[in-house]
């Protein structure tokens, strides 16, 4: 096979199993490719290359004496640094937990061994996922490979640079207000914010409590489900955790949207947060190009945007406050300036300010949930801008919040966010596709129509090709 | 609380505990406070006896 570093992880696998591909050589390529193009990237906060080789090393013994453990054998994974990975530090990003090394595997990296997945290291994230990206940190910011001077998103950026550039086929991620899919957004991959509860957080440093998703992120639709298919499963460890027997079945990505409800949720870049021409543009071009292909759309209202931010704000500041509270007042010289502000912000939310936020979280999902009575896949917008320059302040600031993420984290349904074009100065447009609870199915399918459909998953950033 | 009134803001940093914080990044406290207040008016409740109440369920009968 040729392009190593640019081939899905479902067909690595199908190539490990036949032995078309050595795990061995597959790593050897990838840590070659990552020595190479790290070092402007800044994905990696940790490249573990000796237990990476161990790994592959016994997925290649184990896979030459007939014992494949299943799609992810041999296949490299990147672990975004706020997942507990055993005998690695999990620094959060951050001068807090600079010496954390975590004694056991996070539940969904136990998964993923269980799997044979060869964990490669580390990503960068913004400072225990909020505070980024930031130039006071002990490791740098990781950077957008389609332009390195642009911001990766985040705060699983070093997992959407990583996966743009090549470095590695998939990365788990976790979202609390968004960070999943600004990265997927920022970086032209695939994020999935599963539904609230269907992946476990166990090991995963929380940010907040009652919003925070662990999920799958990679370079196409196919890949994400099949990551997703490992790490999800009940874990009483998790008190969010929940069953679900509605798999996903395999022949469910090529159905197409036929004959699919789409509910086109305009009203959040159009008039709650007005969105950037091109970005408007595109998600009309992905609206008329499902109903070319015989999804049925309607529009749909939601509460407002900016209302979903503020009850998404009051929860995941107070939630975090109880976290970090005693660091920060013991500590805060040990923060940088961002996640210093932001989770300060914490201390002046009222037990008053916590319970409306939650009273307005029921009546949100409540509207969500009768919207999806009447279609059956919600289309929207993920960011509102493209990425800007990763050092100018004043535009991140003024664009970071406009985003329409975080009513899917106040609500717990399913959300992808991907790739909907290119902007005239050439970097990533955005698409989000939400669900039903539970229904990632529909939310993959509609994705993967998209995918066939566009064909931008398959675009390169140009640098790195 | 009014987002600007820096003596207020300073009594509720002390009582949160936030002392070093208040004493070496005080921009940054005051930043923090003014912020949440600035966004309160959202959240603001127009009928308390009908909204919702937050969640809380038990687990079924054994």
């Amino acid at each position: 096979m040729s392009d190593l570093h640019w081939t899905s992880a479902t067909d690595l696998g199908d190539a490990l199993r036949t032995r078309a591909v050595s795990p061995v050589d597959l790593l050897a390529a990838q840590l070659e490719r990552i020595g190479r193009l790290d070092p402007t990237l800044n994905a990696f906060i940790r490249l573990d290359a000796e237990g990476a080789r161990a790994a592959a090393r016994t997925a290649e013994r184990e896979i030459a004496a007939g014992h494949w453990r299943g799609p992810l054998h041999g296949v490299p994974i990147g672990i975004k640094d706020i997942i507990d990975v055993a005998g690695l530090p999990t620094t959060c990003h951050s001068r807090v937990r600079l010496d954390n090394v975590a004694e056991t595997d996070a539940a969904v990296v136990a998964q993923l061994r269980t799997a044979g997945a060869v964990i490669v290291g580390k990503l960068s994230t913004h400072e225990f996922a909020l505070g980024g990206p930031s130039f006071d940190l002990p490791f740098p910011p990781a950077r957008n490979p389609w332009n390195p001077t642009h911001h990766p998103g985040g705060s699983s950026s070093g997992s959407g640079a990583g996966l743009a550039a090549g470095l590695f086929p998939l990365a788990l991620g976790t979202d609390t207000g968004g960070s999943i899919r600004n990265p997927a957004s920022a970086c032209g991959i695939v994020g999935l914010k599963p539904t609230y509860g269907l992946v476990s957080r166990r090991g995963v440093f929380p940010l907040a409590y009652t919003l925070d998703h662990v999920g799958p992120m990679a370079r196409t639709v196919a890949d994400a489900t099949l990551l997703l298919s490992i790490i999800r499963g009940r874990d009483p460890k998790d008190p969010g955790s929940v069953a679900s027997t509605d798999d996903i079945v395999p022949d469910t990505l090529a159905r197409g949207v036929r004959g699919l409800r789409v509910g086109y949720v305009r009203h959040f870049h159009e008039t709650d947060m007005p969105a950037d021409a091109e970005v408007a543009a595109a998600l009309d071009t992905v609206a008329a190009a499902l109903v070319a292909e015989g999804a049925e759309l309607r529009t749909v209202t939601l509460p407002d945007l900016n209302a979903f931010s503020s009850v998404n704000r009051v929860l995941l500041q107070s939630e975090a406050w109880a976290i970090h509270a005693p660091w920060l007042r013991s500590r805060p010289q040990d923060y940088g300036q961002l996640a210093r502000r932001r989770l300060l912000a914490g201390a002046f939310q009222t037990a008053e300010d916590y319970i409306l936020a939650q009273r307005r979280r029921t009546t949100m999902i409540d509207a969500v949930d009768a919207v999806f009575r009447e279609v059956d896949v919600l289309l929207t917008a993920s960011a509102m801008d493209p990425p800007c320059r990763i050092d100018d302040e004043p535009t991140l600031s003024r664009t970071y919040p406009r985003q329409a993420r975080t009513p899917f984290n106040v609500t717990g349904h399913p959300a992808l966010a991907m790739m909907s074009g290119l902007s005239a100065d050439g970097l990533p447009l955005s698409v989000q596709f939400v669900g039903r609870y539970f229904d990632e199915a529909t939310v993959l399918r509609t994705a993967a129509a998209w995918e066939r459909i566009g064909g931008w998953q398959a675009r390169r950033p140009p640098a790195f090709a | 609380m009014s987002g600007t009134d820096e003596a207020a803001i300073e009594v509720l940093a002390r009582a949160a505990g936030l002392d070093q914080a208040w004493a070496e990044f005080r921009e940054d406290v005051l930043a923090a406070a003014r912020s949440v207040a600035a966004q309160r008016p959202a959240l603001a409740l127009v009928e308390p006896a009908a909204e919702p109440w937050p969640p809380m369920r038990v687990a079924g009968k054994p």
